[in-house]
């Protein structure tokens, strides 16, 4: 009667306290991140033991009742009564232990959930950027959703059922004992054979818990070809191939399964069929007959064996399915321990404010992202104030990578980069949030308004300097044709093309205001039809600030005051168009690959 | 729930089912027999002649036994079952997925399908092996607990189905109560999902843009929103399970103070009831296990559905006998018509014409269907109205093999295989020698990226493999495409801008496909539509006009101001001072 149904909820927990930073090589254990509710779990585990040792008192006051009314000199009436209304009043007081002890673990898990969760959050907002990459939306999702989750098992659950299973039947134990000790002895006998055959059952469980996600991994990694894939399997005629590669997965699979459910159904079944109800019985009539018929004991007390013996060997098989549950939790929180473990940006203790005119010196300039090969060394490059410079350069020569550097979203690995004479690592980040803006290629909008879309680095603006930054982005009359205009949702009833998008980035940019600007790959564009009209929300944005623009068109660039050529994280060649038009290098070779593209 | 059974698991496995629920319904009769036995056997040891238990000790033993058979036999034809039921399961699943229309296979789908056929499948495995055996031990031994009873004493028994029907409603309420909250609880946790993949996807922008995890009021909105809804969650669950709970006790208490009353008025042996109450735990102990297996049923339960929710897909439907196969090679749409059956209208009556070996551009604004209606022709849908020829023929006359024999087709959306390099590129013909491998490749100027790379054409790429740019994996699957040789060339040019390298690699690859070739492009640039033999412009699902570049230009309508509009931005340059 556990009812560990109690509603599966998977919600978080509220922490006041700033958090101090993961002290690294603190072991990875339960015991820090459970913490802050500590206190309400130990208080639950205490009610939830109260409620075992009441769930015995039943079966005890029967056995009293047994003896009232079998009593030598007939009946006890009183006592008879005593006894029953006990069994009442314990199982009642059961119950109440039992929800108090229940709704203790599940406030404390919502509690303990928003607390993680805000601390994984917080820890994501302070990571190097370089972390962010492809895979980091599945482990952020499994860190703060899935781990936290078993987590939730772990504290609102599990913690509840092992304590039921451990105090009852030691209470159980304990008073069979005091009524006959050698009985008791007996009644130990199904748990010995049971945990034999469990052993047996477990044995070499780490390997084949190993081969069985080996197995999974298969099928897994099947069903994604076959269905990622799946346009051009059948554009090759691959069908029947791929076809059958996920079948063969799913074969493997389910042989294995088979092999190995079978393998151990024997000596499962067998633990499970001597920790069973009839077995448990069984042992303690035939002893219980034995002894009575041979005048060893009082039949009478053998009725405590018949109502507990069961007790004694039920829970076994829960508390091994709990085993599973808490080296889940142990793995989840090893897991969440790793990410909250990633190194990050260290942040000035006396952070200075940067001189407001936007000027950008990078001086011997080198960075790695293994610390082995260099993407950038040894660059040397000033943007001044209201000039604009342009990188180019081929995929993998460090343009992106150079760009990232000036908001500040890792850290060179050598030589500094300085926003008004400050180096970044010495401004606070909010100040330095203030100088630099940045376009992406993606807009990286939020499912929420266009509006606070719009005002994302500037939250406190009002709807004229939202709109006006819209209209010189383009965007304002494509935004008051959406359903609720400005309130509009993105993703819901804001649904934009790719240029609307940008176009809505730009405006977001505009409205910050920041005076160094970053470009990357703004010009190179997902919607060719609105081209122009970003291009001119790019134009009203350029205007008068320090810009940097990575730029795959060279053409686009052309005017630019400084042209700037990576090659191989290092700079080959810089100036103007014209001046390296002339000097017949690089910058030649790929302004007339392109000149003859463009003819083409 | 038993039709959504034989619907996903399917006839022969349903019997299966039936099979192991009934080995594990006898298992759990016998057992509640031997729960039954107490009784007799208690009677007698209480009473004045224990010697007569032996007899009731030794049918205690055979019902056990027979339990222990029973029930062995149940577990191992349930394993069994269970391992068998995967594989059908996944097969069943993968013939379907594979006769699915291609268009059926979008971001989000494909990410559910992945989870379905994985951890669904597994999911049902389990509860087949571990949830059928508790279920029936928690409804048929109560029962058969609960007959004996009446042979026994019949106030008894009858105080005992009292409080029955209690539990059976609260049972009922609190799986309501619990569906809900499980539903709540679910949508609060997908949605703190979604915002941290987005904080965490976003971190560029929210960072350029100074919001840290304490500014970002929409994560910790949710993050606040999803632990309202456990305490709500909470707040539901508890009179639900302890409202269950009660009723079960309900039974054992109308038993105990019942049986007090006739013991006391001397109405029932003492013997007699004791061995009743005794009976009574056994009755109340399964029901309350059938509480926690709730929870569990409505996940295995959830689980079917969305397997169910998949099957349930009409696959694309083949022709019943092929056509013969058409010997030229034009494509023809006539009077096509498509929306995905939401009533968005995306083709509105589209006529058009690539004339074998030829050409043709379509051009237009964004969402003008210009995408829809090549993958019409590879037939990812099938058209609301009208006609899609390959050839002459509809192609829903030619079956999905030998409609693909004739299409190469290049899209945005790169897909390689886990593999090689050159495996990548032979899965466009299976039976290509090297030399047609290395030569396509040779083409899509893939040599130089093998060059390039350590293992050099064996080099691994997709899932974990080598990591390539954009336009190094455009000139692989160009590669494919070349190796191909196919007749039609469907082709949506990449919009995003490439370095000039990969860009000109990508441009000669693209030139060295579409030669003498039949080739409806989604074009973007300018120097591929003025060269197409045709150009058919799109806007809102309709061909507003047709005809060369020069002769559309003459027209001064939609094309001439998209050109100008085009022309104009590409002589864009960016510059501080305006």
């Amino acid at each position: 009667m556990t009812g560990a149904a109690l509603a599966d909820t998977r919600e978080g927990t509220p922490d006041t306290a700033p958090q101090p930073p993961e002290a690294p090589g603190s072991p990875p254990g339960l015991g820090d991140l459970l913490a802050p509710v500590r206190g309400r779990l130990i208080a639950a585990v205490v009610a939830q033991a109260a409620a075992a040792v009441c769930s015995t008192i039943p079966f005890i006051a029967v056995a009293e009742l047994a003896r009232a009314l079998l009593a030598s000199g007939g009946p006890d009436e009183g006592r008879a009564w005593a006894a029953a209304w006990t069994a009442v009043a314990a199982l009642v007081a059961r119950l109440v232990l039992y929800a108090t002890a229940g709704v203790l673990t599940h406030l404390a898990d919502a509690d303990l959930q928003l607390g993680l969760r805000r601390r994984i959050a917080r820890h994501l907002g302070r990571l190097p950027l370089g972390w962010f990459t492809e895979n980091s939306s599945g482990e952020v999702k499994k860190a703060a959703g899935d781990n936290i989750s078993t987590l939730h098992h772990l504290v609102a659950h599990t913690a509840l059922e092992v304590t039921a299973a451990i105090v009852v039947p030691l209470t159980a134990l304990v008073y069979l004992f005091t009524v006959d000790w050698r009985l008791a002895l007996v009644a130990l006998l199904p748990l010995l054979l049971g945990g034999h055959f469990f052993t047996r059952a477990m044995s070499g469980g780490e390997e084949v818990t190993a081969k069985f996600f080996g197995a999974m991994g298969g099928v897994n990694a099947a069903v994604v070809e076959l269905v990622q894939g799946i346009a051009v399997i059948k554009a090759y005629g691959r069908t029947s191939r791929a076809h059958r590669a996920y079948d063969d997965a799913a074969d493997s699979f389910s042989v294995f399964f088979r092999d190995w459910i079978m393998s151990t159904t024997r000596a499962s079944t067998s633990a499970a069929l001597a920790l069973s109800g009839p077995a448990a019985l069984l042992v303690a009539t035939v002893a219980g007959t034995l002894f009575v018929t041979r005048g060893w004991t009082d039949a009478v007390d053998l009725v405590p064996f018949v109502l507990l013996g069961p007790a004694l060997t039920g829970s076994v098989m829960g508390l091994a399915q709990s085993g599973h549950a808490v080296q889940g939790g142990l793995q989840s929180a090893r897991e969440i321990h790793a990410l909250l473990a990633a190194p990050t940006l260290p942040e000035a203790s006396e952070p200075t404010a940067p001189a407001p005119d936007g000027r950008v010196e990078m001086t011997g300039v080198g960075f790695s992202y293994d610390g082995t090969t260099d993407v950038l060394s040894g660059i040397d490059l000033t943007l001044r104030p209201g000039t604009v410079t342009a990188l180019v350069g081929a995929s993998g020569s460090g343009k992106s990578t150079l760009a990232r550097l000036v908001p500040r979203f890792w850290d060179p690995s050598a030589g500094t980069v300085r926003i008004g004479g400050t180096d970044v690592r010495d401004i606070a980040p909010n100040d330095l949030y203030r100088q630099v803006s940045f376009v992406f290629q993606e807009p990286h909008l939020l499912r929420t308004t266009v509006r606070d879309n719009i005002r994302l680095g500037r939250p406190d603006a009002d709807d004229t300097a939202v709109e006006r930054a819209a209209r010189a982005a383009h965007i304002h009359e494509r935004i008051t044709a959406l359903p609720r205009g400005y309130a509009s949702v993105i993703g819901e009833d804001a649904r934009l093309s790719g240029g609307e998008s940008q176009r809505l980035s730009v405006a977001r940019a505009l409205l910050a205001d920041a005076p160094v600007l970053v470009l990357d790959e703004a010009t190179s564009f997902a919607d060719p039809e609105s081209e122009a009209a970003v291009q001119e929300a790019l134009s009203a944005l350029a205007a008068g600030r320090t810009l940097l623009v990575i730029a795959h068109r060279l053409a686009t660039v052309r005017d630019a005051d400084h042209i700037v050529v990576l090659d191989g994280g290092r700079i080959a060649e810089q100036g103007t168009h014209d001046r390296l038009v002339a000097l017949d290098g690089r910058y030649a070779r790929l302004w007339a690959l392109q000149q003859k593209g463009a003819a083409r | 729930m038993t039709a959504l059974l034989t619907r996903v698991l399917g006839r022969e496995q349903t019997r299966g089912l039936r099979r192991v629920l009934l080995w594990a319904a006898v298992a759990a009769a016998l057992q509640g027999v031997a729960y039954a036995l107490l009784v007799p056997l208690l009677t007698r040891l209480l009473g004045d002649d224990p010697e007569a238990a032996w007899p009731w000790v030794a049918a205690l033993a055979a019902a056990t036994a027979g339990y222990g058979i029973v029930a062995f036999g149940a577990a191992v034809r349930g394993n069994r079952f269970s391992a068998d039921l995967g594989r059908t399961l996944h097969h069943r699943i993968g013939d379907h997925v594979v006769a699915l229309p291609l268009g059926w296979f979008g971001g989000e789908r494909t990410g559910a399908l992945g989870q379905v056929a994985g951890q669904g499948v597994v999911q049902v495995m389990n509860a087949a092996a571990n949830l059928l055996r508790p279920l029936c031990v928690a409804f048929v031994t109560p029962a058969v607990v609960v007959l004996a009873t009446f042979v026994f004493d019949w106030r008894l028994a009858l105080a005992m189905l009292v409080a029955a029907p209690v539990a059976a409603a609260a049972y009922r309420w609190s799986g309501r109560l619990m569906s809900r909250v499980d539903r709540q609880s679910h949508a609060a946790a997908v949605e703190t999902a979604d915002r941290l993949v987005e904080f965490a996807r976003h971190q560029p922008a929210l960072r350029a843009f100074g919001r840290t995890a304490e500014d970002h009021e929409l994560l910790d909105a949710a993050l606040r929103e999803q632990r309202a809804e456990a305490r709500a969650a909470t707040r539901l669950g508890v009179p639900g399970v302890a409202g269950f709970a009660l009723a079960v006790q309900l039974c054992f208490t109308c038993v105990l103070l019942l049986g007090t009353v006739l013991a006391v008025n001397g109405s029932i042996a003492a013997g007699e009831l004791i061995a009743v109450l005794v009976l009574a735990v056994r009755f109340v102990e399964p029901m309350g296990a059938a509480a926690e297996l709730g929870g569990s049923l409505r996940v295995a339960r959830g689980t079917l559905e969305r397997l169910d929710e998949v099957l349930a897909t009409d696959p694309l439907p083949q022709p019943q006998n092929a056509a013969p196969l058409p010997r030229e090679y034009g494509v023809e749409l006539d009077g096509v018509r498509f929306d995905y059956g939401d009533g968005r209208t995306v083709l509105d009556g589209v006529d058009l014409r690539v004339p074998a070996g030829r050409t043709v551009a379509l051009v237009g604004p964004s969402g003008s269907g210009k995408t829809t209606v090549t993958r019409l022709l590879a037939r990812f849908w099938d058209v609301s109205a009208g006609t899609v020829r390959v050839g002459g023929t509809d192609v829903r006359d030619l079956t999905t093999d030998q409609l693909m024999a004739r299409l190469a087709m290049v899209f945005q959306d790169v897909y390689l295989f886990a593999g090689t390099i050159e495996e990548n590129i032979r899965a466009g013909r299976e039976d290509a020698t090297d030399e047609e491998v290395r030569e396509a490749g040779r083409l899509a100027r893939v040599d130089e990226i093998a060059e390039r790379l350590p293992d050099g054409w064996a080099a691994r790429v997709g899932e974990g493999g080598t990591a390539l740019s954009g336009g190094e994996r455009q000139r692989i699957s160009l590669a494919r495409a070349l190796l191909k040789q196919a007749p039609i060339v469907l082709l949506d040019e990449a919009t995003s801008a490439l370095d000039a390298e990969n860009e000109a690699a990508v441009q000669q690859a693209v030139s060295a496909l579409t030669a003498d070739r039949t080739v409806l492009v989604v074009a973007h640039r300018l120097d591929t539509i003025r060269e197409a033999d045709l150009i058919a412009f799109l806007e809102g699902g309709r061909i507003v006009e047709q005809g060369t570049h020069e002769e559309l230009m003459a027209l001064a309508g939609r094309y001439a101001a998209f050109w100008a509009e085009r022309e104009r931005a590409s002589g864009w340059r960016l510059a501080a001072r305006p």
